[in-house]
């Protein structure tokens, strides 16, 4: 093949729809849905609305963790415990 | 009659016939979809236009306002998702950190990886807050 064309690698619908639909597995309540039937973007708007759900509960957990420190009641143990699992 | 522009002629000539050459090269095999004929057609339509541009140079003021958009396409190209919009993937990027920078595949692969890694993130902050609070007894 002469053509350049894979160099630049210019991607393609399919290949997009491809990794959109790879997404799907990771989002929340995708396991209650037909696979087949949703749209790549549906994936995509799912995924925004998921991302930023994620950012909103570290944000969340970020601030109830900070108290936590202030209150001093996260020891060694409870640390050592959690990453010996 | 002296045609006072065949120096002209002949430098358009060359320049615009260097850039077809260059479309031609990176044209793909057939079969060629819709999308590759509109996407030739505004290549050769620029070259025509980045020829002429080229050729005049700063002197008139057509040439340099064409000049003047060739610059500025030259650095939205510069974003490697700018000219690859088809796909709708701009809210995503602007939740995905260096997503604006990226291109659609690298922005999709990214995505996944970054969900893994707050899914991973979450969990983790949400044991120690368990973990803790349910260790202590005296919290308020």
């Amino acid at each position: 093949m002469s053509s350049r064309k894979e160099r630049s690698s210019r991607i393609t619908e399919d290949e997009i729809n491809d990794l959109i639909l790879k997404l799907h597995p990771l989002l929340p309540d995708s396991s209650s849905r037909c696979n087949t039937k949703v749209s790549a973007t549906k994936i995509l708007k799912e995924t925004c609305n998921y991302l930023k759900r994620l950012h909103k509960e570290v944000d969340d957990l970020s601030e109830r963790l900070s108290q936590l420190l202030a209150s001093g009641n996260v020891d060694e143990d409870t640390i050592r415990a959690l990453l010996r699992r | 009659m002296k045609n006072p522009n065949y120096p002209l002629k002949k430098r358009l000539a060359s320049r615009f016939l260097k850039a077809l050459e260059k479309i031609k090269y990176n044209m793909s095999p057939s079969p060629v979809s819709i999308e590759e004929k509109r996407r030739r057609h505004r290549a050769v339509r620029g070259a025509a236009y980045a020829s002429m541009a080229s050729s005049v140079g700063p002197r008139r003021a057509w040439s340099r306002a064409l000049l003047r958009k060739m610059r500025e396409r030259k650095r939205a190209r510069r974003n490697p998702r700018n000219a690859d919009t088809r796909f709708g993937l701009n809210q995503l990027c602007d939740v995905v950190p260096g997503g604006e920078a990226m291109d659609s595949r690298s922005l999709l692969n990214e995505t996944a990886h970054y969900i893994e890694c707050l899914v991973a993130q979450v969990q983790i902050m949400r044991e120690i807050l368990h973990s803790s609070s349910s260790s202590s007894s005296t919290t308020l």
